[in-house]
C-alpha cells in the first residue's frame, strides 16, 4: 500500500523557516513510522534528520508529532495510523534544530529542578527495603523513558514556556512517593510555586501523548493534595 | 545560533484536539463569557435603584425587555454556559481531589449528558408558558 509522507524540513544554519517536503513509499501495514522515516532517509533524502537510538521504546530519543499527536516513532505502526497521508512534523513547544530534532535543553534544565533523585543522608545497612506497597505507589511513574511527548503537547506550556511540564511533575512525584527518599518536601517545594503544579489545568493532552501509557494528570493530582494537606 | 520556533497560536490550531482539550477550551470560553456577563448584570441591575425616584417605571420597563422572545433566548444561552461552566467545574475538582483523573473521559460523558437534559428542561420551563399562550391563541 502507498502513503504520502509530508515532512517538516528546517535547517537552522540556513533556513529563516521550516517547509514541507512529500516522500511516497510503498510499506506494509505492520511497518513503524520509524522504519518508514529510515527508508526516505536512506533511499531518497540523505539530509534527512531524526533522532534514534534503541528504536524499541525505551531511550526515548525519537518522539515525534504525527498527524498532530506526539507519538514515538518507534512504537507507532502504518496500521496505527489509519491515514493514507502522514504529516510529520517535530514535537512543538521546543526549538527546532534540524527537521526533526528539536533542543531539548529546556526540557532537561526543567527536570533538575525537581531534583530527580533519591535524597538520603546515610547510606543503608544493606540494602534499602521497600514493601510491595510502597513500591506499588510508584510503578507507573518509574516508567517514564523522559521522551518529552508529555511536556511538549501541554497547552500550559505553549503558553507558559516557563511551567515545569508534566514530565517534570511526574519526576517530582516519583521521588516525594518514594518511601526510600528522606527528603520528599525537597522535591515538593520545587513544584509548590505558580510554574509548577499550579500551572496544570488537567487538560490531559499528556495523558494521550504518553507511549508509555503514564496517566500524568493523575500523579499531578496527587502531588496538588499533597501540597493542600502540607498547608492545612 | 537561532533556532526556530512556532508560536503557541498556531501550535494550538495545528494540534490534535482530544476530549479533555475540548473540556478546557469550552471551561474557558464559559468562564470569560460568565466574567463578561457579571459585568453587564452589575450595570443592568444598578439601573433599576431608581425605582426610588420614578415610582417603578425604569424597573418595569427593564422587566418588560427581559421577558421579550429575544432575552428569553439569550438567557437560556446564558444558561448553557452556567451549566457547562459549573458542571465541568465540579469535573475538574473531582480530577484534581478525587480519583477523577483515572476516569476523566467518562466524567466528560456525564457532564455532557447532563448538561444537554438540564438544557432541555431549562428550555420547557422558560418556554412552556410562551408555547402554550401561543398555542391557546391559535385554537
Ligand atoms: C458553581 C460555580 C463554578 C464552579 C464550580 C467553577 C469552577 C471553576 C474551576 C474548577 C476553574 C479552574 C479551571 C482550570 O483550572 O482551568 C474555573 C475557572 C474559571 N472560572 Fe469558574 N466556576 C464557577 C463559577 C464561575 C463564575 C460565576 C464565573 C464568572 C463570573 C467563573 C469564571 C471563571 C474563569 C474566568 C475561569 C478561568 C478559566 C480558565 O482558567 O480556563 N466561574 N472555574
Ligand atoms: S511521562 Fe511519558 S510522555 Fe512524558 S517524558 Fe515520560 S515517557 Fe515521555
Ligand atoms: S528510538 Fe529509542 S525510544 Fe524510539
Amino acid at each position: 500500500m502507498q502513503v504520502t509522507f509530508s515532512i517538516q524540513r528546517y535547517d537552522s544554519s540556513k533556513d529563516k523557516k521550516p517547509y514541507r517536503q512529500e516522500f511516497k513509499l510503498d510499506v506494509e501495514p505492520t511497518d513503524r513510522i520509524l522504519d518508514c522515516l529510515d527508508r526516505i532517509k536512506w533511499d531518497f533524502e540523505g539530509s534527512l534528520t531524526y533522532r534514534r537510538s534503541c528504536s524499541h521504546g525505551i531511550c526515548g530519543s525519537d518522539a515525534i508529532n504525527i498527524n498532530g499527536k506526539n507519538m514515538l516513532a518507534c512504537q507507532v505502526l502504518i496500521q496505527d495510523i489509519k491515514k493514507k497521508r502522514i504529516k510529520i512534523d517535530p514535537i512543538p513547544g521546543m526549538p527546532i534544530i534540524k527537521d526533526l530534532v528539536v533542543d531539548t535543553t529546556d526540557f532537561f534544565a526543567k527536570y533538575e529542578v525537581v531534583k530527580p533523585y533519591l535524597i538520603a543522608k546515610n547510606p543503608p545497612p544493606k540494602e534499602r527495603f521497600q514493601s510491595v506497597a510502597d513500591r506499588a505507589l510508584i510503578d507507573e511513574a518509574v516508567n517514564c523513558i523522559l521522551c518529552g511527548a508529555c511536556t511538549s503537547s501541554c497547552p500550559s506550556m505553549w503558553g507558559n514556556p516557563n511551567y515545569l511540564g508534566p514530565a517534570a511533575m511526574l519526576k517530582a512525584y516519583r521521588f516525594a512517593f518514594d518511601s526510600r527518599d528522606e527528603a520528599p518536601a525537597e522535591h515538593l517545594e520545587a513544584i509548590d510555586t505558580s510554574d509548577g503544579v499550579w500551572r496544570c489545568h488537567t487538560i490531559f493532552n499528556c495523558v494521550e501523548a504518553c507511549p508509555k501509557e503514564i496517566n500524568l494528570t493523575w500523579h499531578i493530582s496527587q502531588l496538588k493534595k499533597k501540597m493542600v494537606e502540607r498547608e492545612l | 545560533m537561532n533556532f526556530y520556533q512556532s508560536g503557541w497560536t498556531k501550535v494550538l490550531t495545528t494540534y490534535h484536539r482530544f476530549a479533555g482539550s475540548w473540556a478546557w477550551i469550552f471551561h474557558r470560553i464559559s468562564g470569560l463569557a460568565l466574567t463578561a456577563y457579571i459585568f453587564m448584570h452589575i450595570i443592568a441591575l444598578s439601573n433599576l435603584q431608581k425605582h426610588k425616584i420614578d415610582g417603578g417605571k425604569a424597573f418595569n420597563e427593564e422587566m418588560a425587555l427581559f421577558s421579550s422572545p429575544f432575552f428569553l433566548v439569550i438567557e437560556w444561552l446564558l444558561f448553557a454556559f452556567v451549566l457547562y461552566h459549573t458542571l465541568n467545574g465540579i469535573r475538574i475538582v473531582l480530577v484534581d481531589f478525587a480519583n477523577g483523573a483515572r476516569y476523566h473521559k467518562q466524567l466528560h460523558y456525564a457532564v455532557v449528558t447532563i448538561g444537554v437534559i438540564a438544557f432541555i428542561a431549562m428550555g420547557y420551563v422558560i418556554f412552556s408558558h410562551q408555547v402554550n399562550k401561543t398555542v391557546a391563541m391559535l385554537f
